[in-house]
């Protein structure tokens, strides 16, 4: 076995491990995503205030940001 | 002999009457405006309309109030006297909100530092050995990954101190909190149920920056209600006394 292991074989496998990592990384951080995104709007409900649309346009945008990161992590 | 089709009006026992269509007096068919001249004639008064929380009736705001509180210059403090636009659904239509009170700003300075140590780590990643040895698109995806949960830590961090938000009406005290995004807290307590008010300021910054908590012992449900960290505690504690004492003289002139 060389001194580095990360080659051939075992490069494969670990990189292959390493993306189903990413993806159940991803998936649950897009669940997180979605939490965030209904508890900022249930909020919103309970205290009205001028900046709540920017706040939900936030939590949105990481929504789709998260999104993205499950799309990027399964074309890896 | 007719008989009444009806027989879910009429009793067994009782006489069927039959009407005589000559015996029934003629009512003269008038036209549409002969049967309302009135309000042909009248001017439409408009109903005006209900009122609804988001729009409550106009009250002229005390000045003894802003003699206590002063006056709020930036929609962003976390010290709002009398703010316009923040609101509550619970709102009752003649409640007015004297004083909107957030967390001091500083409470956030602790998060913010983080976050930005968060946002310089991916710089130092080339640094790493061990992240050297994978492709590079997996080296852009543990970029981006982190980098999101950057922005995750902050926005939670944020929405923690925007959505934690002590009230205080000309009814009552209402407390919201928002922790950790899976945490929401809403307690409230009339002024006339507060029995006691008192306040802390802690530690050097508290002392530097005037901030502490406010605690308020109620004989509602709920009997006590915490606001943590808020500016000023001392003229809170003024506003929500002199409140109180109001309360109390209303209650008094009301059983006299």
């Amino acid at each position: 076995m060389s001194p580095n292991f990360l080659t051939g074989d075992w490069l494969i496998y670990f990189l292959l491990i390493q993306k189903i990592f990413f993806i159940l990384c991803s998936l649950f951080y897009f669940i997180f995503a979605l939490i965030v995104v209904r508890q900022t709007l249930s909020m919103s409900k309970n205290i009205i205030d001028k900046f709540n649309p920017i706040i939900v346009i936030f939590s949105y945008i990481h929504l789709i940001l998260a999104g993205f990161l499950i799309l990027s992590t399964i074309a890896l | 002999m007719n008989r009444s089709k009806d027989l879910d009006t009429i009793a067994p026992d009782d006489l069927i009457v039959e009407s005589n269509p000559e015996s029934t007096p003629i009512i003269e068919e008038k036209t549409e405006t002969e049967l309302i001249p009135e309000i042909k004639n009248e001017p439409v008064i408009e109903s005006e309309p209900k009122s609804s929380p988001k729009t409550p009736k106009k009250i002229v705001f005390p000045k003894k109030i802003y003699d206590i509180l002063g006056h709020t210059k930036s929609p962003f403090s976390s010290f709002l006297v009398h703010p316009k636009v923040l609101t509550f659904p619970e709102r009752d239509i003649d409640e007015e909100i004297y004083l909107a009170l957030r967390p001091h700003w500083f409470t956030n300075f602790k998060w913010m530092v983080l976050a930005t140590i968060m946002l310089l780590i991916p710089f130092l990643f080339k640094y790493l050995s061990f992240l050297n040895i994978l492709p590079i698109n997996y080296q852009f995806e543990i970029t981006l990954f982190w980098f999101l949960l950057t922005f995750l830590y902050t926005f939670e961090k944020f929405l923690s101190w925007y959505f934690n938000v002590f009230i205080v009406t000309s009814q009552r005290v209402v407390d919201i909190d928002f922790h950790n995004m899976l945490n929401k807290h809403f307690g409230e307590a009339d002024l006339d149920m507060i029995q006691d008010v008192s306040s802390s300021v802690k530690g050097i910054f508290g002392t530097f920056l005037n901030f502490g908590d406010v605690l308020i012992q109620t004989a509602s449900e709920i009997n006590q209600i915490n606001f943590e960290k808020v500016p000023n505690p001392e003229k809170v504690i003024r506003l929500l006394r002199e409140l109180r004492e109001e309360t109390e003289v209303k209650i008094e002139g009301g059983k006299k």
